[in-house]
Parts: structure tokens; C-alpha cells; sequence
């Protein structure tokens, strides 16, 4: 094994992700290489300071307490078979959006109540555009910003296809300057959407294909730490760009969208 | 409609995952207050939904619950209020510290600093490294049932945690090592 391999492996020898065979091909490499030593001993002096030093919080035992109490409203209320009262149904306009949305985990006005908690008063405007955003810089993170590479549209949409259950329209743009790096599976919310992935120069084009609900939770654009969010149209679908290309650029996308068909 | 079995089974689960769930939504939200609150909602919206539970590792999916409930939160707040609403200082360092002899004081500071500077660095991590490192290195979770919570993929779960360390170790080297009168050892 090389020394290339055995950084590669590392993280997951650390951490017993390895099979045993290739533990024992690491662990032989591992008694010649002292580098590799090193590193190993470093991710072990981190994983003992985090337990040591980094508290693991206890759950206090008001809410133990709370749980159980709920635990017995749940159960009073399934025994009388009664609907669950809507309380504090004091819910802004936007939320009644988010309702659709809940509602594939529950039924009832109380749920909603729970997402617009006396702490959490923030809008699911915002939660939208944040999950965009959140996507976007997390793909950036990655290895790859995309589970499906390619630059050819005919492998991007059966890749959808099986996954999901409207697979978007997926076109090349790299003629005009737009070319197409992949696809992705992302999050908005706990609603799994497609992404495709489009790079211009040195930036990356995230296109989020939304369902209507979450569209019309997105304001037109949005900026936030240099990158922005458009809301646009890949042929009928309702769509939002996120990248850190400028507005000249976004609006010369945003018209290579519009025409798909 | 809860079936009884059903909100039997959240129970347990949420029961015996109670101490890890709290801590992990203490760490995602920074205080003692929203944590409880975040995990309770969990909790309701686990029982009403216990019926959608597609087998597979109940932990990965409770806390996955707990976690959609905390990020929930930490939307719900301004960008300023997050800043000044995550603890300035560890509250809960002292109360865990030996209180003992007078011997043990310089060891106790050290431990206490020691503490200080991990919690500053890891609260100071972008969440989803801190996250993905609080559910590896203090949970203990596998890739799977990481990626199983954070609904990534694996490779990310795996980038991350590379990342992660890295940030961490480099954020405790830099971190400004308040000094103890003498040098004492860093062994407890």
C-alpha cells in the first residue's frame, strides 16, 4: 500500500469503516510509515480531547417531565378518539403554505403551531432561501457538488428519473458558455428536490427545480455572503439559481432557462 | 390517530436517546432552553409520525428528527440573535469540576480551560462540521447512520468529518492558550 492510499484509508481505518482485510494491509503499511503514524495519533489526541473536554449535555429532568406529560395527553387524546385541539393557531399567512408541507408527517393545526414556536419566530420565507443557500455552500464543501457526473443530458435525467418523481428537464448549455456538470439529489426542507449543477468560468450554478409551495415561499432574489438566489423558470417548472456569478450573468442564464421546453 | 404501539415504540426510543438528542441539540442551539424545546417538538412530531418509521436504525431516525427540529430553530433566528444567544462560557463546566484539595486547584484550571477552549472551538465550527463531528466523536455513530441523520450522502458525511477535524485541530492549535502560573501536565 502507498503512502496516497494509506491518507485515503485513514479516516476510516480511525474510525473501524474498513473491512478487515484492508485494515491489515493499512495496519502493515502503517508500521513502516511514521507520517501516517502521526496522523493517526493526531485524529486520536482530537477524539479523547472531544470526549474529555467537550461535554456530552445531560437532559435535565424538567424534560423528562415535559415528555411524559405530553406522552399522557397523546394517550388521553387517542383513547377518547378525539381530533387533536388546534391551539395557538395564531399562524401569519405564509405558514398556511407550510402547513401542506407538515402535513405529510401529521394532521392538525397544532403541528404548525410547533414550527412557529415562541423561540423560532422567524418566517419559512427565509427557511426556504436558508435551505437553498445551506445546499449550495454544503456542495461547495464536498468532494463533488454532484452525485451524477456528466455533461451529457441524456445520462443527468434517467439518473433523476430513478430517484425521483418528477425528473426535471435537463439541457446542455455549454455553446453558450454554460456547461453542464451533473445532478444532485439536495433538501429544501424535508422535501427531497433535483439539482442540476451548471458551471460558468470559475463558478458554479446551482439550478434547485422547487415545488410550487416552496416557489412561492422564495422572494425573486436574495443576496447572502456574496452569493445570491434568483427565482426562475426551467421551462413550466418553478426553479431558483443559486451561485456567486454576478447579476449580469444570472440574467443571461436566467433567459437560456426560459427558453427550454 | 396514534396507535398505541406506535407512540409505545417512540417512547422507548425517545427514552433511551434522551441524553444524546439534548446534547446534540445543546450543541446545535447553544442553550439549555431551545435544546429542551427542540427535543420536545421532537418528541410530538416522532409520536405522530411513528407510523412513517421505515424500519432501519431507530436512533439514526429519532435523531435526524430532533436535528430537522433544532435547524427548525436556528432558522427561526436573526443572524445577530444567534451570535448573542449561544453561551459566552461553558455554565455547566464548574459544577462537573472535583471539588477538592488544594493540590488538585492548578489541575482544576487547567481542566477548566482546557474545556473552555474545546467548547469555544467546536461552538465556533460551521454546524455541519460540527455536527457531523459531535455525531462521530461524542455519539459515535457510524458513516451510515450519520448520513442516515443528516440525509447526505456518505461521501459528504466522509468530507466532512475530514474537514471538520481538520478545522478543529487547527482552531485549538491557533486558540489563545490562556497560561496557568506553572506547567503543569495536560494529563488528568
Amino acid at each position: 500500500m502507498d503512502c496516497k492510499t494509506a491518507h485515503e484509508l485513514l479516516p476510516l481505518y480511525f474510525d473501524s469503516e474498513l473491512d478487515r482485510t484492508t485494515s491489515r494491509e493499512f495496519e502493515a503499511h502503517l508500521d513502516a510509515c511514521a507520517d501516517c503514524r502521526e496522523l493517526l495519533v493526531g485524529l486520536d489526541e482530537l477524539r479523547r480531547g472531544l470526549r474529555e473536554d467537550a461535554p456530552r449535555y445531560r437532559a435535565p429532568t424538567a424534560l423528562r417531565e415535559r415528555l411524559a406529560d405530553s406522552a399522557a395527553a397523546m394517550a388521553a387524546v387517542a383513547e377518547s378518539n378525539a381530533v387533536v385541539p388546534t391551539r395557538r393557531y395564531r399562524t401569519p399567512l405564509p405558514l398556511r403554505f407550510a402547513a401542506s408541507v407538515a402535513l405529510a408527517f401529521a394532521a392538525g393545526g397544532t403541528v404548525v403551531a410547533l414550527w412557529n414556536s415562541p423561540h423560532g419566530s422567524g418566517t419559512s420565507r427565509d427557511q426556504v432561501a436558508s435551505d437553498l443557500f445551506a445546499s449550495h455552500w454544503r456542495a461547495l464543501a464536498a468532494t463533488s457538488p454532484v452525485d451524477v457526473v456528466s455533461s451529457d443530458r441524456h445520462t443527468v435525467k434517467p439518473w433523476f428519473a430513478g430517484k425521483i418523481a418528477d425528473a426535471p428537464v435537463v439541457r446542455d448549455f455549454a455553446d453558450q458558455g454554460f456547461p453542464l456538470v451533473g445532478g444532485r439529489i439536495d433538501y429544501v426542507g424535508s422535501a427531497r428536490v433535483p439539482v442540476l449543477v451548471y458551471r460558468h468560468g470559475q463558478h458554479l450554478i446551482d439550478v434547485f427545480v422547487l415545488a410550487s409551495t416552496d416557489a412561492a415561499r422564495l422572494d425573486a432574489s436574495a443576496m447572502r455572503n456574496g452569493y445570491r438566489i434568483e427565482a426562475v423558470r426551467l421551462g413550466d417548472q418553478p426553479a431558483a439559481i443559486v451561485t456567486d456569478m454576478d447579476a449580469g450573468e444570472v440574467t443571461k442564464f436566467d433567459q437560456l432557462l426560459q427558453q427550454m421546453k | 390517530m396514534i396507535a398505541t404501539t406506535a407512540s409505545g415504540f417512540v417512547d422507548e426510543l425517545a427514552q433511551r436517546h434522551l441524553d444524546a438528542a439534548y446534547s446534540l441539540g445543546r450543541w446545535l442551539l447553544g442553550n439549555d432552553q431551545d435544546a429542551a424545546d427542540a427535543v420536545h417538538d421532537a418528541y410530538l412530531r416522532a409520536a405522530r409520525s411513528a407510523d412513517t418509521y421505515a424500519g432501519g436504525n431507530a436512533r439514526a431516525w429519532w435523531l435526524a428528527i430532533v436535528r430537522n427540529c433544532c435547524l427548525a430553530r436556528l432558522a427561526g433566528r436573526s443572524k445577530e440573535r444567534r451570535n448573542v444567544e449561544l453561551d459566552a462560557t461553558p455554565g455547566n463546566v464548574h459544577p462537573l469540576l472535583p471539588q477538592s484539595e488544594a493540590n488538585e486547584v492548578e489541575e482544576r484550571i487547567d481542566a477548566a480551560q482546557r474545556r473552555e477552549r474545546m467548547t469555544r472551538s467546536l461552538r465556533d465550527l460551521p454546524i455541519e462540521f460540527r455536527e457531523t463531528l459531535i455525531l462521530r466523536e461524542i455519539e459515535e455513530l457510524s458513516y451510515r447512520e450519520i448520513a442516515d441523520v443528516l440525509a447526505v450522502p456518505i461521501g459528504t458525511v466522509m468530507s466532512r468529518l475530514a474537514r471538520g477535524r481538520a478545522m478543529l485541530q487547527k482552531a485549538l492549535a491557533d486558540a489563545p492558550a490562556t497560561h496557568v502560573a506553572k506547567e503543569s501536565s495536560h494529563g488528568l
